[in-house]
């Protein structure tokens, strides 16, 4: 998705500031922005630069949305993030840069949701059956039945220059539980590592990965369906 | 001994690097003689890495630019 590019900030900036996903054998890096990028954008907003704002709420406002959603759910999940930007800006002279600024919005948003939710215990309940592949589809020994059927289209570009097939799998992005939701955003878009996506959501780490494991099993299943159709 | 049924529960431990050595060794015996679980862990490689650059985002209805604005009034009055 293309980000609105802030008029003031300049083209050099700007880009750099942009994060670039790099794709290497199907695993990802994620190279984020420089430090001195994230102080001049900081600088920025101190500054009261309009652009400079569209930029950030553009760009982490759905990030803050997915995990509020995961935390305390969709009914005060929008409520939480505003309060979050709000305190966020509020504290912003203060950032002293120990986090990445994504990273520290997240955090303000996870605390925010979390109070919210004061002491109502909401455990994750993991236990429920789940398989990544449905039983039938292995025998006794749990050897596959059938055989896995390749995919007629081999690269990520070449998936995604199918809109049907880009539609297909938004879908299947937004069907998923919000946790999950939360946990595949942060960790295969937005690159963080396992323990501050463990920190942001108050996971255990097995069920982190646990849910990470079920959103991209879930993404496959719908490209394959559609493959086979 | 690790199965069909193994891999599909497993993938994502060891694309990620958190499988322990010993079941991470009994994966990659499996991928060596079972051409299904090869392409279905090539499967989920790629659906990552087409996620990745898709991007989609999460649903809302807010105007982001009056959310901006707002806090940008927000900054000044507290500067």
């Amino acid at each position: 998705m293309k980000q609105k590019q802030p008029a003031s900030l300049s083209q050099s900036c700007y880009h750099r500031l942009l994060y670039s996903v790099i794709v290497t054998n199907g695993m990802k890096k994620i190279a984020s922005a420089g430090q001195m990028d994230e102080k001049a954008l900081i600088a920025k907003l101190i500054e009261g630069d309009a652009a400079a704002f569209e930029y950030v709420v553009g760009r982490y406002h759905s990030l803050m949305l997915s995990v509020a959603r995961a935390i305390i759910g969709e009914a005060f999940a929008d409520e939480v993030v505003q309060d979050a930007w709000v305190s966020a800006i509020k504290a912003l002279p203060r950032f002293e840069g120990r986090a990445s600024l994504k990273t520290w919005l997240l955090q303000i948003t996870s605390n925010g949701a979390k109070t919210r939710l004061r002491r109502e215990s909401r455990q994750l309940s993991l236990d429920d059956g789940w398989q990544a592949e449905p039983d039938y589809k292995f025998n006794q020994r749990g050897h596959r039945i059938d055989d896995v059927l390749p995919w007629n289209i081999d690269t990520p570009e070449a998936l995604l220059e199918n809109e049907q097939l880009r539609q297909v799998i938004e879908r299947s992005y937004q069907n998923l539980p919000p946790h999950q939701r939360a946990v595949l955003t942060m960790a295969d878009m937005e690159g963080l590592e396992m323990t501050e996506i463990c920190n942001i959501l108050d996971l255990s780490a097995s069920n982190a990965r646990v849910l990470l494991h079920r959103a991209r099993t879930a993404l496959h299943h719908s490209i394959e369906q559609y493959q086979e159709s | 001994m690790f199965e069909c049924k193994d891999v599909a529960e497993e993938a994502s431990n060891y694309l990620d690097g958190d499988l322990p050595l010993a079941k991470r060794l009994g994966l990659l015996l499996h991928l060596v003689y079972c051409s299904c679980c090869r392409r279905y862990m090539q499967q989920i490689r790629q659906t990552i890495s087409t996620v990745a650059i898709l991007r989609p985002q999460e649903q809302h209805q807010t105007d982001t630019q009056a959310l901006a604005e707002k806090l940008r009034t927000i900054s000044k009055t507290e500067s």
